[in-house]
């Protein structure tokens, strides 16, 4: 920061030949030309958050490359080198089955959101009926209850038997199964799904539904067939929104499952894993956190160029 | 191939009546045209035949079947969009074979109507362009190529040449006609153009608010038009009228009179008020108007503006003595003083110029002033025409 400060001083003054003071001088000249002003704040703008968002997944590295018990005076290097320790998370916990648990639920829910959502959004973006807004409305209204508010309720239903439920599931009660997850997270997240194909579906031009039906496919059949298609970056920026969330989510991941990764407890737990009553293996769930971040990165990295147009143009031409 | 029938289809919304109680009955292998200004109804009309609006009252039958509220897949249509509504995400053959592919043909079938459709609209060698990488007709002519494949009962056309420019929608035009003849199926076109409905159709639905105003063949529309919508609507430029009243042996306009008498005609007694309906070429300059036996007497005029066309020159005529142009002119109103005529471009005429005029009697429509109803096509008396030309009474259309 500093030096970018001196660069641009030295640049004024000797652009500058009056006696006025070097402040003065760097002001009159940001005016005269203002990339001299934007450029440093720019990078100083980038700098800033490139370290606080980079800076603490370097530490987290740094801490699971530190051996165990050695956590002491880890800056910039670890006290020690221990790679092994993306090894032993698999061995101490069967940390894959935690992962696999996150991956069927965050999947399974995006599915569920998705098929929902876009039925829904297709009602809301292209037929015409009484009392749209409000029902919209009223949608949307879930997604500004904190999540907490729905929790106690629903563990408390959760932990309820259901003998009907019994020939699907062990004890009729849906606690430590993933559907516990599913059914919250896919209500938590439907609203933001709805909204944001509602937005696309409304901006298929009606000529291409009309075409559609009347070249053979029904409402439906239109709905996959050229509206999804055509929304392509919408379908995505829900899809990946909800994946990433559901993923990451820690609330009901926390509450809805005893831990035990033979009953569906998520990543979440695995991390948590680690910290045990007598002893916290902090390096172990620094790594397992590296691990268990991967797999969002990398979705994000495929997904952004749609995510991106998703998010900013949502305008189709015909 | 199959008869399209109407039974007072009525399509209502919320506060307009956007169809009111149509009556339709369209035979085999018909071209019939849909025309009307803007927000008449005939979109929606042909959209209750396609089945993407059931109508509120009324029901639609396609050949023997009635299919008022069966959903558009099921009917045995296939339609052309104003927006020509090609799917984007989808190249040429996947765009022409869609519907046979929904529902499930053979590859070899799909290929081969898909070739048979390519080729009669000339789209070879297009097959995996995407529809973005094409011009204006050729995106047309691959919507006309779907609509083909499926070898429908009924062809629906929505404005198609609406967003192609003047010369392409000319040529597409002639191509349509060909298509028509060539595969003789029945095709209902929707179009807002008068001359687009004048050059195709075996016969003009001329529809106005939402009200069927004349269904006949072009020519009889033009000739014989059933009101003053349709006598205003057909022909370009449009019909001049002029409000008169009847007098015994005469009609009176305002700075004009034309002899007829109206014993002659049923409906018209002396103190009605008529609009006397002329088109601009049946208007002539005194010394050009040898041969025209049923000649009005002269009426003074003065030449206004001058709109040389190349084969033809407009000209608009003030009559009457109050020869300052009006402003309701400009605005494109019709005013009674105001005539629109039309001339050889080889005539001398200039503008400011003061000239006499007749009318061809033969050639006069006369309506009702307060429902526009045509009362009487040609002002040929019975008892003062010496022989030939009958009468044309509203009616006696063929």
């Amino acid at each position: 920061m500093a030096t970018e400060t001196e660069t641009t001083q030295t640049q004024a003054e000797r652009d500058q030949s009056d006696d006025s003071g070097p402040f003065q001088r760097w002001v009159s000249g940001s005016i005269s030309e203002p990339g001299r002003a934007y450029r440093p704040m720019f990078w100083l703008v980038t700098v800033f958050f490139l370290v606080t968002t980079l800076f603490p997944f370097y530490w987290l590295f740094m801490v699971a490359l530190t051996p165990e018990g050695q956590l002491q005076n880890v800056v910039f290097t670890p006290n020690g080198f221990n790679p092994g320790v993306f090894i032993e998370i698999f061995q101490i916990l069967p940390f894959h089955r935690y992962m696999f648990n996150s991956f069927v639920i965050a999947t399974v829910t995006t599915a569920f959101v998705l098929v929902v959502a876009s039925l829904a959004g297709y009602v809301f973006g292209r037929l015409r009926f009484p009392g749209k807004n409000p029902l919209m409305l009223l949608v949307l209204l879930v997604s500004f209850f904190p999540p907490a508010a729905f929790f106690i309720p629903l563990n408390d239903l959760f932990n309820t038997n259901f003998d009907i439920l019994e020939p699907v599931l062990s004890n009729g009660s849906l606690y430590n199964t993933p559907y516990a997850l599913v059914i919250p997270m896919s209500a938590l997240f439907m609203p933001l799904a709805i909204f944001i194909l509602t937005t696309f579906y409304s901006q298929i031009p009606d000529g291409l539904e009309d075409a559609a039906r009347v070249e053979g496919t029904t409402r439906l059949g239109a709905l996959f067939r050229v509206i999804i298609p055509l929304s392509a970056p919408g379908v995505a920026t829900a899809g990946v929104l909800t994946f990433i969330g559901v993923y990451n989510e820690f609330f009901f991941s926390f509450l809805m499952t005893d831990g035990q990764p033979q009953n569906w407890a998520p990543v979440l737990q695995g991390i948590l894993g680690f910290q045990g009553q007598y002893q916290t293996l902090y390096n172990a769930m620094a790594a397992a956190s590296i691990v268990a971040v991967l797999p969002m990165a990398i979705l994000v990295v495929v997904a952004q160029e749609k995510i991106v147009s998703g998010l900013t143009a949502g305008g189709l031409k015909e | 191939m199959a008869r399209v029938t109407l039974d007072g289809v009525t399509k209502r919304y919320e506060d307009v009546t956007a169809v009111d109680d149509m009556n339709l009955d369209i035979g085999d292998g018909e071209f019939v045209t849909f025309v009307g200004p803007s927000g008449c109804g005939k979109s929606t009309t042909m959209e209750t035949i396609a089945g993407l609006t059931i109508p509120t009252e009324g029901e639609i039958y396609i050949g023997d079947r009635e299919v008022t509220k069966l959903p558009p897949k099921d009917r045995g249509i296939a339609m052309v969009f104003q927006n020509i509504a090609l799917f984007p995400h989808m190249d040429v053959y996947d765009n022409i074979s869609f519907g046979l592919r929904i529902r499930n043909y053979e590859k070899s079938e799909i290929d081969r109507r898909v070739e048979e459709a390519a080729e009669i609209v000339q789209l070879g060698g297009m097959m995996d362009r995407m529809p973005e990488e094409m011009s204006g007709g050729q995106r047309q002519r691959v919507a006309i190529a779907r609509a083909l494949v499926r070898e429908p009962d009924v062809f629906l056309m929505d404005e198609p040449l609406a967003n192609l420019d003047a010369k392409l929608r000319v040529h597409m035009r002639t191509e349509l006609q060909r298509l028509h003849r060539r595969l003789d199926t029945t095709i209902i076109y929707v179009t807002h153009d008068q001359a687009e409905a004048m050059t195709m159709s075996d016969r003009i639905a001329v529809i106005n608010a939402g009200k069927l105003q004349q269904i006949a063949p072009p020519l009889t529309c033009y000739n014989e038009p059933a009101n003053q919508f349709v006598a205003g609507f057909i022909g370009s430029p449009s019909m001049n009228f002029v409000e008169a009243e009847v007098a015994g042996g005469r009609l009176e306009a305002e700075n004009f009179h034309v002899e007829f008498d109206p014993s002659t005609t049923d409906g018209i007694a002396p103190g009605d008020r008529v609009v006397l309906g002329v088109r601009p070429e049946d208007i002539y300059l005194e010394r050009t108007a040898e041969g025209i036996e049923y000649a009005t007497e002269l009426i003074n005029a003065r030449t206004d503006v001058l709109e040389p066309m190349g084969n033809e020159v407009f000209v608009y005529l003030v009559t009457g003595n109050d020869t300052e142009t009006s402003m309701d002119v400009a605005a494109g109103e019709a005013s009674d003083d105001q005539l629109l005529m039309n001339v050889d471009p080889d005539t001398q005429i200039e503008a400011e110029e003061d000239v006499s005029v007749i009318l061809d009697r033969s050639r006069i429509h006369l309506f009702d002033a307060e429902t526009g109803d045509a009362l009487r096509h040609g002002l040929i008396d019975v008892a003062s025409a010496e022989s030939g030309t009958p009468e044309r009474g509203v009616g006696d259309s063929d």
